[in-house]
């Protein structure tokens, strides 16, 4: 409970620092308002959308008394359709994320954790719905829905390491934060089922720096996380280059497989502070708003 | 360090060749392959993934290789046993003799010889040889030496442990008869700690040695041989101190130390041996007062008996005084009798002049009055007096005594001018003393033949006149007659202490006789020479005072001079606590003799200062830690980390106490009485401090003492001034002058002040102090009709104040800090009143500001930091002007009518239109 609480505590200081969405909006698409997604028809809302020529059965209320005085007909001032979008958020929790090279440095969990809640906070913060997938619980928005989200993150035991498919309405987005070390034709089933639903989706690959760059020497015993193996390295140092090159190779992969289903993807680094990757999040989630719909 | 490192040695040093081995060991710990290092990693998927190229492992990091090369090596260093300073093998193959000089003269190196014993005992029991000691003292209880028997070296070790030098000379005579008769059946080792001093029996004693082994002589070098301090001489005010050392050489300086019978240092003087001297003199200058308290000379830094004397009172200098009857010392001196008796005096005593009562002033032991012819009478019994408590009076007669004397003699005089030889109206010749009886004090002094008395006083022939009689003339007239009053004595000498009436102040005899008067005066002289005198304090062979040992025995007055310390004469200080005598060493042992006239075939060499020291644990506990870090390092390069210890071992500093929590306990000032305590002063005044009056009401004195700390923090926030926790006082008891402003809510229900605490408010007023009066009932004025009102008129009636007005709109309170027009607290609407004087009386400050607003429940907050009574109308707004008005307050009371100077005006004008 301690551990939920400080890490809501800790998601809504990181989420305080950078501007709502609504501030955002304007280095992004300037149609999107706080909280209002239009959906380019006609519909109930506050952002102006057509005037059109009344109709007997529309009720008198919408009658636009300016544009009518202008002109010799009358005219109903007709609103764009808004509606809250739901945002699905998924964290990977399999063993392979407690893991960290250094004191200094936080787990993988534990960054992966910030970086979801915090974003969990910043939407709703800006109206947004969110849910957790894997969680079980229904999506909402406000401060109540946090505190769920955060306890329910503690609770969560699922080890495979990848999102399990569920149902999910179109027209939401879905963020997938993880370390995504699982073998990439998996990875690959994965997102194209969760894309075939027509979500937008997001993927942010958390990584150790010690993943990334082996700073071991010497004659080293690597003892997998999740029971998949021994490795005993002779000496270290001959074969990092190679061994870059194949986590490269495997960000790469996952990067294609993104692309090829229209997607985001950014990497982080647990040694670099959480907020420029949530900075990017934002970006990239204001971003594909615009193109895919 | 370096210096004791003189030579080294391996006792086993064919292990050394295992060093040898080093390098191969080197090959071997680098060839191996470390164990792995073990450690978690989520992408083994992808190592597991790279192909391994063969390669050559991962090898020791080159400092481990070395740590463990080095510890190997120590290792076979242990074993080949490493000694620093070895001594050399000990000769024969019988057992060791230790010979031992414990006498005086071993004192002053004794740690080496200690160490030279420690030293030959532990190469005998690596030798597993056996041992005997012979020491060449006679023991403390009167023993001869006798050599012991043969024991084991670590028994031995026991034995030497309980050696000691001994205050009395070393006997080799003694020695040597209890070698006769020892033999051992291999030659024996003999080893002689000898102390370099030669007492005529050493040649025929190391020749008994040499039968019975191989002699080496251990003796100090010619530096380091003790000294001899001799017993002091006096010479005319100051004591003169010799010291003797064994071999002229280089010039040395040693310090004279001379302190008192409680230990106290009187005095240092420095004994400066000139190049190719053997003695040396100082010369101790002191006050009379202080050098009689000498009792101990000794040298500094060296604790042998040889450098201590003692004394007692011979060495006593006594002042006398002397007083003169007649007036002829300016013109003739030499006809006046004071001249020959300062003459006399003056090598053994200190001789003040002076009339009776000047006298009689100082500390003296010996009057001596010349020739006096009648005492007045004050005089008369002041001196009668100081004899019965103990003092002399020595009275010469003379031309004014002949004519005619009082009764302060010790015989009845017969009046009449006196007896005379040899004149014309006479027809005997001068006469001669007699020799002196043994009973009397001048017993033992020769008489010279040539002393002729001319002159005399006679007695009263009475029964008692032979009794009182101390010397004689030798027609058997007495000359000199005494008599014991109570503790003193008084004498009469009768004839002059001039040669007018007789030759005797020209002889030396007449020096001898003032001495021993004077000496009678401590008593010391009255002992009959066969007084037995038990031993007091002896010195043992370091020279410190302690119990007498159990051989000593007492000694009369005449063996005294003759005795030689021995176990049954130990020097030190014999007879009794007021009467002691001293037996010095250097008494009887005068000069040094130096070892040198040796057989041949005796090796000689000198005392080390350095042992043997062996390495071989040192060595190997230094490998074993050595070891043990290998064995750390080693898990650590392995990533087995131990855990460290949680964070709970992080230690909370509970010093945050110190900070004034200011809404916390209030300041208690420390109560005492009427605030003279120092420290209460300074607790209430380092620090500027408002103190609020105790009602008794808790609620009440809690609201004062928070509104007092709310308003404080609002000071140290916008102002200069810093004010510390408030303070509590009653003004029956407490210092008011310490508080520049106080704080008084009035309340009905608070005892009346009493006529002396009002008194004290009265002049703590007059003396520039401010009180706030707080009736607060929200109205004050004279005709207001409150309990508490009515309490305030009490008070303030007793007091003289000027008159009281409502605050004028240009007062100074209006401008002190901030710009205020009213000044609300709690309640607000009803005036403040002050004093208005003229400005000539406490510069026209009032020194009392009166109203009913409830000030401090407006400026009291709680502990964090929020106001806790509410401010009626006005809100917050109001309560923002209460604490103006209480700023503006505190700085009328700290700075009183600054802001009132007209410099200012044009500015606060300035401001209020804006």
């Amino acid at each position: 409970m301690k551990d939920a609480v400080a890490a809501q505590q800790q998601a809504e200081e990181l989420a305080s620092r950078l501007p709502p969405l609504l501030v955002a909006a304007e280095r992004v698409a300037a149609t999107v308002a706080q909280g209002v997604h239009g959906r380019r028809r006609v519909g109930q809302g506050e952002a102006f959308w057509q005037f059109r020529q009344y109709e007997p059965g529309d009720s008198l209320q919408r009658v636009d008394w300016r544009q009518t005085g202008k002109r010799d007909r009358v005219f109903i001032r007709e609103t764009e359709w808004e509606a809250a979008q739901t945002v699905w958020i998924w964290r990977d929790s399999s063993a392979s994320m407690r893991y960290r090279s250094s004191r200094t440095l936080p787990e993988k969990q534990e960054r992966a954790d910030l970086l979801a809640l915090g974003l969990m906070a910043l939407l709703m913060r800006g109206g947004e719905r969110v849910g957790m997938i894997g969680s079980g619980l229904p999506p909402g928005s406000g401060r109540a829905a946090l505190s769920r989200f955060a306890q329910a993150m503690q609770n969560i035991k699922d080890e495979t390491g990848l999102p399990s498919a569920m149902p999910l309405p179109r027209h939401a987005d879905v963020v997938l934060v993880g370390d995504f070390l699982s073998p990439l034709s998996d990875v690959d089933r994965t997102v194209r089922a969760i894309a075939g639903h027509g979500v937008k989706g997001h993927i942010v690959q958390v990584l150790d720096p010690a993943e990334e760059d082996l700073p071991f020497s010497g004659r080293v015993r690597f003892e997998g996380l999740e029971a998949d193996g021994v490795a005993v390295i002779p000496r270290v140092e001959s074969v990092r280059t190679d061994y870059r090159s194949l986590v490269a190779a495997h960000v790469s992969g996952l990067r294609d497989i993104a692309r090829a289903v229209g997607w985001s993807f950014m990497t982080h680094r647990t040694d670099r502070p959480a907020q420029a990757a949530l900075l990017a999040l934002f970006v990239a989630m204001s971003q594909t708003r615009g193109v895919s719909r | 360090m370096s210096t004791l490192f003189t030579s080294f040695a391996f006792l086993q040093p064919w292990w050394l060749v295992a060093l040898a081995a080093l390098p191969i060991l080197y090959w071997l710990l680098r060839v191996t392959p470390p164990a792995p290092r073990r450690t978690r990693f989520p992408a083994v998927q992808l190592l597991l993934a790279l192909q391994p190229k063969e390669e050559t492992p991962a090898q020791t990091p080159l400092w481990l290789l070395l740590l463990r090369l080095l510890i190997a090596a120590l290792v076979i260093l242990a074993l080949a046993h490493p000694l620093a300073n070895p001594g050399a093998r000990l000769a024969g193959n019988g057992p060791l003799v230790l010979v031992v000089d414990d006498g005086w003269a071993a004192a002053r190196n004794w740690p080496a010889r200690q160490a030279a014993i420690a030293d030959l005992l532990d190469r005998a029991e690596r030798e597993e040889r056996p041992v005997a000691i012979l020491t060449t003292a006679p023991t403390i209880t009167g023993e001869p030496p006798r050599m012991s028997r043969l024991m084991r070296a670590s028994e031995a070790k026991a034995l030497a442990a309980a050696l000691a030098p001994k205050p009395w000379p070393v006997d080799r005579s003694a020695a040597l008869a209890a070698l006769r008769g020892v033999s051992f059946p291999a030659q024996a080792s003999i080893a002689y700690l000898s102390d370099g001093i030669d007492d005529g029996h050493a040649f025929a004693f190391l020749e008994q040695l040499q039968h019975i082994g191989a002699v080496q002589l251990v003796a100090d070098a010619p530096e380091v041989l003790p000294r001899l301090l001799l017993p002091p001489t006096n010479d005319a005010g100051s004591l003169v101190v010799t010291a003797v050392r064994a071999v002229p050489g280089e010039p040395a300086v040693a310090t004279l130390r001379a302190t008192a019978d409680d230990g106290r240092l009187l005095a240092r003087e420095e004994l400066r041996w000139a190049a190719g001297e053997v003695n040396a003199t100082a010369r101790i200058v002191l006050p009379t007062e202080l050098r009689n308290r000498i009792t101990r000379l000794d040298i500094e830094g060296e604790s042998s008996t040889s450098t201590v004397v003692l004394l007692d009172e011979r060495w006593r200098r006594r002042p006398v005084g002397l007083v003169s009857g007649g007036s002829v010392e300016a013109s003739q001196p030499l006809l006046a009798d004071t001249y020959y008796l300062e003459r006399a005096l003056n090598p053994f005593s200190e001789v003040r002049s002076g009339n009776i009562q000047d006298l009689l002033k100082r500390e003296l032991a010996v009057i001596v009055l010349a020739d006096v012819g009648k005492l007045a009478d004050a005089d008369r019994d002041a001196l009668d007096q100081w004899v019965r408590r103990g003092g002399v009076v020595v009275r010469f007669a003379g031309a004014r005594m002949a004519e005619g004397a009082d009764d302060f003699v010790p015989v009845p005089i017969r009046g009449g001018g006196g007896r005379a030889f040899g004149g014309a109206m006479t027809w005997a010749q001068p006469v001669a003393l007699a020799p002196f009886e043994p009973g009397s004090p001048f017993a033992g002094l020769q008489v010279p033949d040539d002393v002729r008395v001319t002159r005399q006083v006679l007695a009263e022939p009475t029964l008692e006149l032979s009794s009182h009689t101390w010397a004689r003339l030798a027609d058997g007239t007495p000359l000199v007659t005494a008599a014991k009053r109570d503790e003193g004595w008084l004498v009469l000498v009768h004839t002059t202490a001039s040669p007018s009436w007789s030759t005797l102040a020209m002889s030396g005899l007449f020096v001898e006789m003032l001495q021993r008067l004077v000496d009678l005066s401590q008593g010391v002289a009255g002992q009959a020479p066969d007084a037995m005198l038990p031993p007091l304090t002896t010195l043992d062979g370091f020279g410190r005072l302690q119990s007498p040992p159990p051989a000593a025995i007492a000694l009369s007055g005449a063996e005294f001079d003759r005795a030689t310390p021995s176990p049954r004469t130990p020097p030190g200080y014999y007879g009794t606590e007021t009467a002691r005598r001293a037996l010095n060493l250097t008494g009887t042992v005068r000069s040094l003799q130096v070892l040198a006239d040796l057989p041949t075939g005796i090796e000689r060499s000198a005392y080390r200062g350095a042992r043997e020291v062996d390495f071989r644990p040192w060595l190997l506990s230094l490998g074993l830690i050595l070891a043990l870090a290998d064995l750390l390092v080693s898990l650590a390069l392995r990533g087995v980390w131990l855990r460290r210890a949680a964070t709970g071992a992080i230690v909370v500093l509970a010093l945050f106490g110190a900070l004034p929590a200011g809404a916390q306990t209030p300041a208690a000032p420390p109560t005492g009485n009427a605030g003279t305590d120092d420290a209460a002063a300074l607790f209430a005044t380092l620090t500027t401090r408002f103190a609020y009056v105790r009602t008794g009401v808790s609620e009440i004195d809690d609201v004062s003492r928070l509104g007092l700390t709310g308003l404080g923090n609002v000071l140290s926030r916008r102002t200069a001034v810093d004010p510390g926790p408030p303070v509590e006082i009653d003004p029956e008891q407490d210092e008011l002058g310490f508080y520049p402003l106080i704080y008084w809510p009035i309340v009905p229900q608070a005892p009346q002040p009493s006529a002396q605490a009002i008194g004290r408010v009265g002049e703590y007023l007059r003396n520039g102090g401010m009180i706030l009066f707080d009736t607060r009932e929200g109205e004050a004025g004279p005709n207001i009709r409150g309990a508490a009102s009515a309490r305030l008129r009490e008070i303030l009636r007793q007091i003289n104040l000027a008159p009281l007005a409502p605050v004028p709109e240009d007062h100074v309170l209006t401008k002190a800090f901030y710009l205020i027009s009213e000044f609300p607290g709690r309640w607000t609407g009803s005036p403040v009143w002050v004093e208005l004087g003229d400005g000539r009386v406490n510069d026209g400050v009032s020194s009392v500001v009166i109203g009913a607003h409830d000030w401090a429940a407006a400026w009291a907050i709680d502990e964090s930091g929020r106001p806790i009574f509410a401010t009626v109308p006005g809100g917050e707004a109001q309560r923002e002007m209460a604490i103006r008005f209480g700023v503006n307050l505190v700085m009328y009371a700290l700075t009183g009518n600054y802001k009132a100077d007209q410099v200012h005006v044009e500015a606060i004008l300035e401001r209020l239109q804006r």
